[in-house]
């Protein structure tokens, strides 16, 4: 190496130049990256999204893994996207105060729905999905698809043996008033008879994230509360899907 | 050129077992306590984190003589973040449901200590195959730790192993119960104290004496 180059390469202006050339090939290679995978990270997430609906709505085992078509096609064959307003009505064209809400129907009779999950939890967002029976009382399913908890911890809430534990429980008391689904602080077994069946087991170690997502639960249920009524009305007789939440 | 290959076996086994970089030189403490509880996490975490330290010890080795020495931090960072975030990228788009499980482990791989640790010591000084051993036998020494962690976390504190309960029942029918305080943060400094007491204190590998 020359002496020439030697002092150009201890000046400022070849500092900069090499900071310049650095964060360029860098952001292009980061970019590039991104770009290329965007559409497959797309198609995971929607996928994803798509299959924890399903779980939740006990459509799909949650121990084994269905290949993507499988879930794309339970999922058209099974459930209906809709919103609906305040009232539980539906709407054609969705509008700030409508609710999101999946119809989950068997040869186009009702046969539950699921009220997608957005909370806080302690490090993040929890997105899921709640799905509940016929009845507009009992809760179906349970699945979370996003959170950002603690593994072993929070992280256990995406867990089956977590998950299972909806199964089969009410969100209405004795005195038919809603009080949603919470998340105990220990095993639900050391509760008080008549709670039992509104709680799940809790987690050891993760007894913010329980709070968050009981209160989460709790808001959510109370926005579709209305959805719930008409379910209960119309309890036990079989319901067309077009028509369960019109006027 | 001729390749002596027990020039690389000796950065291997400096670097996995004799200046272990948990054991011995005490970093990467806080993704070794944090992605613990679980095998699979641990795992996934040791695989990633071995490829960035290869791979960034080969770049920032073969521009070794090219970065000035006032800005090389910075320009060390910028390798190793741009890698840690392909590699995100890649998970993502390849294996969704791993990358979930990592959600911000992955990321965290950018500010663990070994990585910049073995570019600033090993990589500004050597040539680009050594620093590729060398970040292969440092990722391989923290993959061991992770491991060997995991495994008595998952056990002790769950009573698993890669999610499979692996404790018999009848022991918990007689009263046996899994240890909370594994599955925290403590147990997992209580167990990779004793491990770097073990493994300074087996034969030949006590630092006191040389």
């Amino acid at each position: 190496m020359s002496d020439k180059k030697r002092s150009f390469k201890k000046s400022r202006i070849y500092v900069v130049l090499f900071a310049l050339a650095t964060a360029l090939v860098f952001s292009v290679l980061i970019t590039s990256a991104a770009t290329m995978l965007k559409e497959r990270q797309l198609e995971n997430m929607a996928l994803d999204k798509k299959t924890n609906l399903l779980e939740a709505a006990g459509l799909v085992p949650e121990d084994k893994k269905s290949t993507p078509e499988e879930i794309k096609q339970i999922y058209d064959a099974h459930i209906r996207e809709v919103h609906v307003d305040p009232r539980g009505r539906i709407v054609e064209t969705p509008a700030d105060s409508s609710l999101q809400l999946y119809l989950i129907h068997s040869d186009q009779q009702v046969q539950g729905y699921i009220v997608p999950i957005s909370t806080r939890g302690l490090w993040g967002k929890i997105h899921g999905y709640l799905a509940f029976e016929q009845d507009g009382e009992t809760v179906a399913g349970f699945s979370v698809y996003s959170h950002s908890e603690t593994p072993g911890l929070g992280g256990e809430i995406e867990s089956n043996w977590f998950q299972e534990n909806f199964k089969g429980k009410k969100i209405l008391n004795a005195s038919n008033q809603l009080v949603s689904v919470g998340i105990a602080k220990g095993k639900v077994e050391n509760l008080p008879e008549k709670l039992q069946d509104h709680y799940v087991d809790g987690i050891s170690g993760a007894t913010l994230t329980g709070r968050y997502l009981s209160e989460g639960l709790e808001e959510t249920l109370t926005k579709y509360e209305s959805v719930s009524v008409i379910f209960r009305q119309k309890k036990g007789s079989q319901t067309h899907v077009e028509t369960i939440l019109d006027e | 050129m001729h390749i002596d290959l027990s020039h690389y076996k000796e950065i291997l086994i400096k670097g996995v077992w004799r200046e272990n970089p948990v054991a011995y030189q005490v970093l990467g403490i806080c993704s070794a306590l944090a992605v613990t509880v679980k095998m699979s996490t641990a795992l996934v975490m040791s695989i990633a984190l071995t490829l960035v330290a290869a791979f960034s010890g080969l770049i920032i080795s073969s521009l070794r003589h090219w970065i000035p020495s006032n800005i090389r931090i910075i320009v060390e960072l910028t390798v190793i973040a741009s890698l840690v975030i392909v590699t995100d990228q890649i998970l993502k788009a390849f294996l969704y449901d791993i990358s979930k499980q990592l959600s911000i482990f992955v990321g965290l791989i950018i500010t663990n200590c070994i990585i910049l640790g073995r570019a600033e010591a090993f990589a500004m000084a050597n040539n680009p195959a050594d620093s590729f051993v060398d970040g292969i036998a440092n990722g391989l020494g923290y993959s061991m730790i992770l491991v060997a962690v995991a495994f008595l976390r998952e056990l002790l504190g769950s009573g698993q192993f890669f999610g499979f309960s692996v404790i018999p029942q009848f022991l918990y029918d007689m009263g046996f119960q899994d240890m909370g305080i594994m599955v925290l943060a403590p147990g997992a400094f209580f167990i990779i104290g004793l491990l770097v007491w073990l493994k300074n204190s087996l034969p030949g590998v006590s630092h006191e004496k040389k």
